[in-house]
């Protein structure tokens, strides 16, 4: 059965279908929190995403995009949890906000970095094209001939590379704010 | 294993290994499960809880068969008829059927024959005779107060209204009697009935009308004293030692 | 010590269904085996507080089984599967595991998410919601060890409890036993030999209201060796030999 089907299931009362929901999603909801919450916190959240799914399920809308959707609620209750708690729990050690420019709401730092990860997973796997040139060009700061260099591509193969890495990520930032705003 | 949940349960989907290792799923699917699966307690069992400052008692006493909707039902039913008939021809059969049903009442409250995990329920903190005692009580204040009310609507006179609490009352024992004796729920609604139906009919015998039953103020304390009998009789066929073999 | 018993008896009418039986066990799985009617239901019985013996003593959690208030404290800590499992049909899993745990005293705070655990934990998480009277054999048993370990007893007694079970839902009961022995003093009576010995530390062999035998699984082995008794495997040999020497002294006594 796929997810629509489940969705619409738990929103009928069946709590089995909530149980492969959770087997099918918990896993990767867990990953992408784990990048910016402790793994108490990660628990935590995740319990009440679910608890949250099995009490909204009738809002969801079948569109094929149950994964946003369950994103949407897990970001929403990560920035209830962070706002009781404290932004501190959210902030990991060791990292190092890039320009040093001060979020006006730490929370939504976090989460932002979250949302970020996972549009840059969109790129496709490690080693994948596009993904090289973004890290080499954006994350790391080369020149655009340094870049085609390292790769042994042409410079306008790699401006085109980052073009296309540009609209994938912008289309997967905006699908997954279209996800939480379509739920509701 | 209640609070520390032993990791992954058998049969978790392989599909949990790739979340991050220090994420324990299984303690997490445990706590949604655990909302999603409870029951609520009504506001009847919340409030029966901190009466009997168990609410293990509470809800045994909540799930007695012969309180379920429908056994309430089907006794109000009775009752209204009664108290219908009653309106129309004089004899107050309210009087006369309130004693019958609350023994059978009585008997459906507990005891092997109608408790299927009887054995189980032997072995648990909440003793057997808090259960039965407590059941007993509430099935039979349940069907006082409605014989009350359904007396009352039916315009018999004060002496009737309240004259059949007694006899009641010693039906309710025999029944219970009868029940924890022979282990049979059935054999309990079979004593309590007709013993009932014995005193009511020996009353029109010896006395000529058949409320003689509950009027004759002679029988008060004869009915009291073999309540007393049949109460002392359950207690002793629920004693500990009690066992089917 | 959690289970200290004392030349236990116990009599019905003529018959003498345990006739002295001393046992003192700890943590672990301890298995009793025995053929039918060898008295090992009436013993789990008194050891569940359920029946009363005639004579002996009976010491369970270092607290004394004869009196009131100890029994009652027993009890809170006991977890009991009956051979014959009497079910409500109309309850769910959930509500019937729920139901015996607050029989058990627990604190209410506490059962939701012990109930939670104690379904996953007997592999019934998809039937959680399910009315028993649905059920099959086997996944009744199960409900019926949910409610028995839903109040992380310290004293567990299952009587047949793998009866219905398929080979492996078997496998899992017994890595389940295992876990539990870890912390508590389980003891599981059945007839299945292979049970014993996947999970048990420690064996008793019961045969005719005594007990004939007691040891360890190994020691049973032991027993069975260069004897020719019946049997398939080395413990059921052990246990055909232990049992005809048992009889055989009886029967020259």
């Amino acid at each position: 059965m796929d997810d629509d089907g489940l969705v619409a299931r738990v929103a009928a009362g069946d709590d089995t279908a909530l149980r492969e929901l959770f087997s099918r999603h918990a896993p990767w909801l867990a990953a992408r929190l784990r990048a910016v919450l402790p793994a108490a916190e990660v628990e935590d959240v995740l319990q009440e995403t679910f608890l949250a799914v099995w009490r909204g399920a009738g809002g969801y809308r079948p569109c094929g995009a149950a994964g946003g959707w369950l994103w949407g609620i897990a970001r929403r209750q990560a920035a209830l949890l962070l706002r009781r708690r404290g932004p501190a729990a959210a902030v990991l050690p060791g990292e190092v906000t890039a320009g040093a420019r001060r979020a006006a709401d730490p929370v939504e730092l976090a989460l932002a970095r979250a949302d970020l990860a996972a549009a840059v997973a969109a790129l496709g796997p490690p080693g994948a094209p596009e993904r090289e040139v973004w890290r080499l060009l954006y994350v790391e700061d080369r020149p655009v001939a340094e870049v085609a260099a390292l790769l042994g591509v042409p410079p306008g193969t790699v401006k085109s590379r980052a073009h296309r890495a540009r609209r994938r990520l912008r289309a997967a930032l905006r699908a997954g704010a279209a996800a939480e705003g379509g739920s509701r | 294993m209640s609070d520390t949940d032993a990791g992954r349960p058998p049969g978790a989907p392989a599909s949990w290994d790739t979340a991050p290792a220090d994420v324990d799923l299984g303690r997490v699917w445990t706590g949604v499960a655990a909302q999603v699966w409870r029951r609520d307690p009504g506001w009847v069992e919340r409030l029966a809880g901190r009466l009997l400052r168990s609410p293990g008692l509470a809800r045994a006493l909540v799930a007695t068969p012969s309180l379920l909707l429908a056994w309430i039902i089907a006794t109000l039913v009775v009752l209204a008829a009664g108290a219908v008939a009653t309106l129309g021809t004089g004899t107050p059969y309210v009087a006369l059927f309130a004693p019958a049903l609350a023994a059978a009442g009585v008997a459906y409250a507990y005891g092997p024959g109608i408790d299927p995990a009887w054995e189980l329920s032997r072995s648990v903190a909440v003793g057997d005779r808090m259960v039965l005692l407590v059941r007993a009580l509430a099935v039979f204040g349940l069907n006082a107060a409605l014989g009350l009310a359904a007396s009352a609507a039916s315009g018999a006179a004060a002496a009737l209204t309240f004259g059949w609490l007694v006899p009641m009352t010693a039906a309710c024992a025999l029944a219970l009697a009868a029940a924890t004796l022979a282990n049979s729920a059935n054999v309990g609604v079979a004593a309590g009935v007709a013993g009932w139906a014995i005193m009511v009919l020996a009353g029109r015998a010896t006395l000529g009308q058949y409320t003689a039953a509950v009027t004759d103020s002679a029988l008060v304390l004869p009915y009291l004293l073999f309540a007393v009998c049949c109460c002392a009789v359950a207690l002793f066929a629920t004693r500990i030692s009690r066992g089917t073999s | 010590m959690n289970v200290d018993i004392t030349d236990l008896t116990r009599r019905f009418g003529r018959t003498q269904a345990v006739a002295g039986v001393s046992l003192q066990a700890g943590a672990g799985v301890f298995g009793l085996l025995g053929p039918n009617g060898a008295g090992k239901t009436s013993l789990l019985r008194m050891m569940a507080t359920v029946l009363p013996p005639t004579s002996g003593r009976l010491r369970l959690l270092d607290r004394d089984a004869g009196s009131y208030a100890p029994r009652r404290e027993i009890r809170r800590r006991l977890g009991y599967l009956p051979q014959n499992l009497g079910y409500y049909p109309g309850f769910t899993v959930a509500e019937f595991v729920e139901y015996f745990a607050l029989l058990k005293d627990m604190p209410p705070g506490r059962v939701p998410r012990a109930v939670a655990a104690a379904i996953e934990q007997v592999g019934l998480g998809d039937k959680a919601r399910a009315k028993l009277g649905t059920l099959s054999g086997g996944m009744l048993r199960r409900a019926g060890i949910a409610q028995a370990i839903v109040n992380g007893p310290e004293l567990l007694l299952l009587d047949e409890p793998t009866a219905g079970l398929d080979p492996e839902q078997r496998v899992a009961f017994r890595a389940l036993l295992r876990d539990l022995g870890q912390r508590a003093t389980v003891i599981v009576s059945t007839h299945l030999v292979e049970d014993v010995g996947a999970a048990c530390t420690e064996v008793a062999l019961m045969d005719a209201g005594k007990v004939v035998f007691h040891g360890t699984p190994d020691e049973l082995i032991a027993r069975g060796e260069g004897t020719g008794a019946a049997g398939d495997a080395p413990l059921e040999r052990g246990y055909s030999a232990v049992l005809a020497a048992a009889r055989s002294t009886t029967a020259v006594a």
